[in-house]
């Protein structure tokens, strides 16, 4: 009887160690090799993630289209001054972008963008249509653009001061021409994210400094 | 070997231990508002001791910054269960018809234990991102990240090299592995700040080659973030070394992704793409994304249902499979399970969240059996107290 009990505590004790013994094992990560089918890669230019952090990752949304001499032209503009807002991050800027930052929050995240295009790109009424658009609002008319846009002063220069709230996903922006050029500073993302930056946005449109080469 | 055996199988032992478990879960909550409840569940669950710190955030840190409170965690707490549980069947429980409901309950709280434990070691979450009309045959995840370098020299498939981060340690080689190549480890930060080095003010980056030198990129440490919606610019320089000697020291992060031109090592004839990004898992099938549906209460922007039409295409086409995912109604498939986790992009992009747990029927199994031991226990009373009234 004895024996018999012995054998059965060892059972009982034994097996389970073992087993996690050999389960705690697995847990280690391996470097490994493997073979995927071929993956294409459809952008390669920075774009702005979507409101949520996972959805940074998403594939094969379609990027922005870089046309020929786009870039040229924006490197012609000269350079633009600023500091950077506590808690946001300056990512690479590349392309037609001069700069590009990112501040995320509890709420989501949201993309500061600047791009520079000679002219005046279609004109304010063409631009802030578009950029409603992009946050599914619907197009204004010449009349309401007083609603959206308030006139500004950025580096001493006149410019707008537009705010676009589309529930979701928002944009508030500032458009300055200086010197033949016209600039977009442009705070996109997620709706919560970008009105509480705004003070910070604001700050950061007063600490905007241009060198050109017009200038 | 007796005195062991018996404070082993002690009720005592059960009664301290739970008490310690309830301490354990308190502490755990409170740790929650601090670290997030992934970080917490590491510290206080799957782990062998457990310390409270007094929160920064709490009225009179500055008196109280002192006060540190040890206690056993999860895996030590629940092995001791375990053991206790066990210990006791051997020493006093006898396996008698009258106790059969209480072995039951008994053997239902083991399967318990070693499910939890199964599910720490073996379960794997990840996140797959599919655009409307796009396709997707990985997942990743958002809290491991791993080093690659893919050869797409091959016209039939791209050959992947996986290195996981946890593998990075400062002056540490690694070998690159069905290559000759090696990875030594300059810097690694799991969380930094990555930004383009200001003109003119000092800098200093160990890279010499790639992205970092062609755009002027520096990091910088970051403290590590445990917010659920914030992510960690997981962000290393490493040296890649070839049996001819080192090729150069490369910046990578996972903040430079396929948003930008791949960086790439070349060593004699061979050329691999460097990066380094979230831990992908990459299955036999391709997830089709036909509709995403985000209804909300008619005049409000209260959603009502999210909902995703998947199309499954497996390798194997007859395995291929339609399905709607949406709340409560995950898609399981091939051992995975997908569930309807988040939306981005205007509503054209859903995110899966993709479960791989193999003991993921034990909870169930356990549960049942619970409760059908305590079924039969409170039956075979019942039974015999209408016996004896009877008689």
């Amino acid at each position: 009887m004895q024996q018999r009990n012995n054998f059965s505590w060892a059972a009982h004790f034994l097996l389970p160690a073992i087993i996690l013994g050999s389960l705690v094992g697995c847990d280690r990560a391996e470097p490994t090799a493997y073979k995927i089918p071929k993956e294409t890669r459809e952008v390669s230019m920075p774009m702005a993630p979507a409101a949520t952090g996972p959805a940074m990752a998403s594939t094969g949304t379609p990027g922005m289209t870089v046309l020929p001499g786009m870039a040229e032209a924006a490197d012609e503009a000269g350079t633009i001054l600023y500091t950077t807002p506590e808690g946001w991050t300056d990512l690479p800027a590349s392309g037609i972008r001069k700069a590009h930052l990112q501040v995320s929050d509890e709420n989501g995240s949201a993309d500061l963008t600047i791009t520079t295009f000679p002219g005046d790109v279609g004109g304010n009424l063409a631009n802030i249509n578009r950029w409603r658009g992009q946050i599914q609002l619907d197009p204004i008319t010449e009349a309401d653009m007083a609603n959206v846009a308030k006139p500004t002063a950025i580096f001493n220069h006149g410019a707008l001061y537009v705010t676009l709230d589309g529930g979701v996903d928002s944009i508030l922006a500032a458009i300055l021409p200086f010197h033949g050029y016209t600039w977009f500073i442009k705070l996109q993302g997620s709706s919560a994210t970008v009105f509480a930056n705004e003070s910070k946005f604001q700050d950061f449109l007063n600490s905007v400094e241009m060198e050109g080469h017009a200038h | 070997m007796k005195a062991l055996l018996k404070f082993f199988s002690s009720l005592k032992l059960t009664v301290v231990l739970l008490v310690f478990a309830m301490m354990l879960i308190f502490f755990g909550t409170l740790d929650q508002v601090q670290y997030g409840i992934w970080h917490t569940q590491k510290l206080y669950f799957e782990s062998y001791i457990a310390i409270w710190a007094y929160p920064e955030q709490a009225p009179g840190y500055e008196a109280l910054q002192w006060l540190h409170i040890p206690m056993p965690g999860g895996y030590l707490l629940g092995g001791m269960l375990l053991i206790n549980l066990v210990a006791a069947h051997v020493t006093r429980f006898k396996m008698t018809w009258k106790k059969s409901g209480i072995f039951l309950v008994h053997f239902g709280l083991i399967l318990l234990l070693i499910s939890e434990l199964l599910t720490d070691l073996l379960a794997q979450e990840s996140q797959m991102p599919v655009d409307e009309g796009g396709r997707a045959n990985y997942s990743q995840s958002y809290r491991e990240n791993e080093l690659v370098l893919i050869d797409r020299s091959n016209p039939d498939y791209d050959q992947v090299h996986s290195i996981p981060t946890s593998l990075l340690k400062p002056g540490k080689v690694v070998d690159v592995p069905e290559s000759d190549l090696k990875i030594r480890t300059v810097r690694y930060y799991p969380n930094a700040n990555i930004g383009r080095a200001q003109p003119g003010s000092p800098h200093d980056s160990p890279a010499t080659q790639g992205a970092a030198v062609k755009m002027n990129i520096v990091a910088h440490p970051a403290e590590v973030t445990y917010d659920e919606n914030s992510i960690n610019t997981a962000t290393a320089f490493v040296e890649v070394i070839a049996p001819e000697g080192s090729l150069g020291i490369w910046l990578v992060s996972n903040i430079i992704d396929d948003r930008f031109p791949p960086q790439m090592v070349h060593s004699g004839d061979q050329s691999w793409e460097i990066a380094l990004r979230f831990q992908r898992h990459y299955y036999p099938f391709e997830v089709e994304l036909v509709d995403f549906k985000h209804d909300k209460y008619p005049g409000t922007e209260i959603p009502f249902n999210f909902s995703s039409e998947v199309m499954v295409h497996h390798e194997d086409h007859t395995k291929n499979q339609k399905a709607l995912i949406y709340m409560n109604h995950p898609l399981r498939y091939e051992g995975l399970t997908f569930y309807q986790a988040s939306f981005a992009n205007q509503d054209r992009t859903s995110i899966f969240q993709v479960v791989r747990n193999p003991g993921w029927i034990l909870p169930y199994l356990s549960v049942l059996l619970m409760g059908l031991g305590m079924v039969i226990q409170f039956g075979i009373h019942f039974v015999g107290f209408l016996n004896k009234r009877s008689s």
